[in-house]
């Protein structure tokens, strides 16, 4: 059995079998079902007190907006937070995981999370996907080392900056940050801030659009502002309405019932004791 | 010599929809005015609607570079068949024009979706519908462009087209009065725009009528 | 070169043309000798000089019309179908060694119905054209034209429009009519060349019908509307 025909696969590190198979089966045109994914504009910023974070609330599957109204900043920690761009059930399924694992850590050490405890488990786990996990998120938070804010990258590579944008919408965001951020922005200068480069990022990119969400975290304290501004209603409505008379047509009210196909068949033999 | 990259194609996609609604003795052609590529916006106010004979207009979307051409080309058209005939071009001989026209670049086609909406020589609104080679057919209601196949389906509700297969033929054009279509038309548009990203901005529509051509505007969705 | 007389009559109603076919020997087969022809379906033609000329015109005109169909999917007016056959009456001597050397010798009387109504133009050898309500061409035009100033009024029925065309043909024909040497068409509004039959009918019907009753055009009235030819029918009222 030592010769054995079969290919065993060798020790250590990652097995891609599947990668081929999956290269195979879409040359054959069995295509991946399309994702939905959050082409999104993500941004955060450090002010005087802690950290902003933003998103739009655009969620779309090719040209399609599918969710016109969708949460893009997610809980992480009490003090932690986190926006996520790319495919949704990443985004959600990578925070998810990691705010338990937090959740669990803090219940261990009983102290608050420290936002680069959060940095690492992300950059971990998704740098072990090789990007395949198509997460790109911007991490903020306040613990007792002062504020926080990094960018995360699908392969897993990490920035900690002042200010960041993620998403397709990043350029656009990210031209206001370089033109109006400073050092030491108040609370409210810092919410304008952060509503005008998403802003930016919902009406010059198509990926991003709809409302406006913000968080801002300082110390021990936190304010979830969902919907903070409303910037695209619908521009039109009959007055008169539509009606769609039509509906299914009828073509058959009579029901037939199945008929029993289970004999029960009494009086066999006794199951022995 | 160099390679020419393989992924370079000559051809665009820059979003839009048309819409156009034949009446009795009315027609209305609409179309947004937003013009993108990717997830980039190049003009929020670029008009995809163009006048080519007194009773036709043609909307079209797609690759507006080949957009351009083909407006060229059939305004170049109709310059020498009024003076080679001293009238107008009717909109029936304008819609197997650009039949003719799509059909002569059947192997490497103008990437261009369009409507045709005018009046015929009875004075009654007509609509051509193309794909993009020249296939083409009188109907009483289209649409063309990446809302299409959400605004379809509401028209289709709305207004129910007869079978072209009856006999005797069946008149396309919808019962609506123009007041009724014009909205009709707006809230397809302010419905598309809620559900498809590369339309928005703004809506231009076109209402021919017997007396004569006028436009309008209505704002929409900049997201 | 022998002209043979012709005669052609615009009315609101449609357009007839009447034209002597000479058949010089009683051994030539009078139906291939062909005089009057059809360009399009609302188009028709009658020709006088050298007919060789004439059939390149006629096939030039047949297919710029068809060309007109395939492009716009509409008839061509009948002055586009006329302007575009002067054009090439033009063009002799141009381009090198294939093109012609000399003008075609023919005549046409160009006889249409499109949305203008019922039009007759009259092109000469020199590629110059005339719209005409009536007109004459061939060996006996002369006397014909002068006839047709008479008699012709624009309120004319078809059926007084044959009769005058034959009668002023008959003037000036130098045989007995007969349907085997008259050939007649008409344009109101498709091009239909008459059976020999039908122009029998055309050459017994009585010459004197200088109309002047209305109840005998009442009936041709009532099959205009039945028939719905594309008649201009305010303009039959006046008679």
């Amino acid at each position: 059995m030592s010769n054995s025909a079969i290919d065993v696969p060798s020790r250590g590190g990652f097995s891609f079998d599947l990668c081929r198979r999956n290269d195979m089966l879409a040359k054959k045109g069995v295509n991946l079902p399309s994702f939905r994914k959050t082409g999104t504009t993500i941004v955060g910023l450090i002010f005087q007190d802690g950290v902003i974070l933003g998103a739009d609330t655009r969620a779309t599957e090719g040209p399609i907006v599918c969710d016109k109204n969708c949460e893009k900043i997610h809980y992480m920690a009490p003090n932690i937070y986190c926006c996520g761009a790319g495919t949704a059930a990443d985004t959600e399924a990578v925070t998810d995981m990691v705010s338990s694992q937090l959740q669990l850590h803090r219940y261990h050490t009983g102290r608050e999370s420290r936002v680069v405890t959060a940095l690492t488990l992300l950059k971990k786990h998704l740098f072990n996907y090789q990007g395949y996990v198509q997460a790109a998120l911007v991490l903020g938070g306040v613990d007792c080392t002062g504020p926080h804010l990094h960018t995360i990258y699908p392969h897993g590579s990490t920035d900690t900056l002042p200010f960041a944008t993620m998403g397709s919408g990043s350029l656009a965001a990210m031209a206001m940050f370089e033109s109006k951020y400073k050092e030491g922005l108040t609370k409210d200068e810092g919410i304008q801030l952060v509503v005008d480069a998403i802003c930016s990022g919902i009406f010059n990119d198509l990926g991003s659009g709809s409302n406006v969400d913000v968080c801002v975290i300082t110390k021990g304290h936190k304010e979830y502002l969902r919907n903070h501004l409303l910037p695209n209603p619908r521009t039109f409505v009959n007055a008169k309405g539509y009606s769609f008379p039509k509906k299914t047509e009828v073509l058959l009210t009579k029901i037939t019932p199945l008929r029993e196909r289970v004999e029960v068949v009494e009086g066999g033999d006794a199951m022995e004791e | 010599m160099t390679k020419q990259h393989p992924a370079w194609s000559p051809y665009d996609n820059n979003g839009g929809t048309c819409v156009a609604i034949a009446g009795a003795d009315y027609c209305v052609t609409a179309a947004d005015t937003r013009m993108s590529t990717g997830y980039s916006i190049l003009s929020r106010d670029y008009s995809k609607i163009i006048k080519l004979a007194d009773k036709c207009v043609m909307a079209s979307s797609g690759f507006q570079a080949d957009v351009k051409a083909l407006q060229k080309l059939l305004a170049a058209r109709h310059l020498i068949y009024q003076h080679q005939h001293n009238k107008q071009m009717s909109c029936p001989a304008m819609g197997q024009l650009l039949s003719n026209t799509l059909y002569y670049k059947r192997f490497f086609p103008y990437y261009s979706f369009n409507v045709l909406g005018g009046l015929d020589n009875e004075g009654k609104g007509c609509v051509y519908t193309y794909d993009a080679v020249g296939s083409y057919e009188r109907v009483g209601y289209s649409s063309q462009g990446s809302g299409s196949t959400l605004i379809m389906p509401f028209l289709d509700n709305q207004l129910k087209s007869p079978s072209p297969l009856l006999l005797p033929a069946q008149d396309a054009v919808t019962p609506l009065s123009e007041a009724e279509a014009v909205d009709l038309v707006k809230t397809c548009f302010a419905s598309a725009t809620e559900r498809d990203i590369y339309t928005g901005d703004k809506l231009e529509i076109v209402v021919l009528n017997k007396d004569g051509i006028h436009r309008e505007y209505m704002e929409l969705r900049k997201d | 070169m022998l002209l043979r007389p012709l005669s052609w009559v615009q009315l609101q109603l449609g357009v007839v043309l009447a034209v002597e076919k000479r058949i010089n020997s009683p051994l030539l087969e009078p139906s291939s000798v062909e005089k009057i022809k059809e360009i399009d379906e609302h188009i028709g033609c009658a020709m006088s000089g050298l007919i060789a000329d004439a059939r390149t015109l006629v096939e030039h005109a047949r297919v710029e019309t068809q060309n007109h169909r395939f492009s716009y999917g509409e008839p061509m007016t009948v002055e586009s179908t006329t302007q575009a056959l002067c054009d090439l009456v033009l063009r002799f001597g141009e381009g090198d060694e294939e093109s012609m050397s000399r003008p075609f010798g023919v005549s046409l009387l160009i006889a249409g119905s499109d949305e203008n109504g019922p039009s007759l133009y009259y092109t000469d050898p020199s590629g110059t054209f005339w719209q005409c309500n009536a007109k004459a061409i061939g060996s006996g035009s002369e006397g014909a034209d002068s006839s047709l100033q008479e008699q012709y009024n624009k309120d004319l029925t078809l059926q007084e429009a044959e009769t005058i065309a034959l009668s002023i043909l008959k003037q000036v024909m130098e045989e007995k009519a007969t349907p085997n040497n008259v050939h007649i068409a008409r344009v109101a509004p498709t091009y239909h060349l008459y059976t020999p039959s039908e122009v029998e009918a055309v050459i017994n019907r009585p010459m004197s019908i200088r109309r002047k009753s209305s109840l005998k055009i009442l009936p041709w009235l009532q099959r205009c509307f039945f028939s719905s030819l594309q008649c201009k029918c305010t303009s039959l009222f006046v008679c």
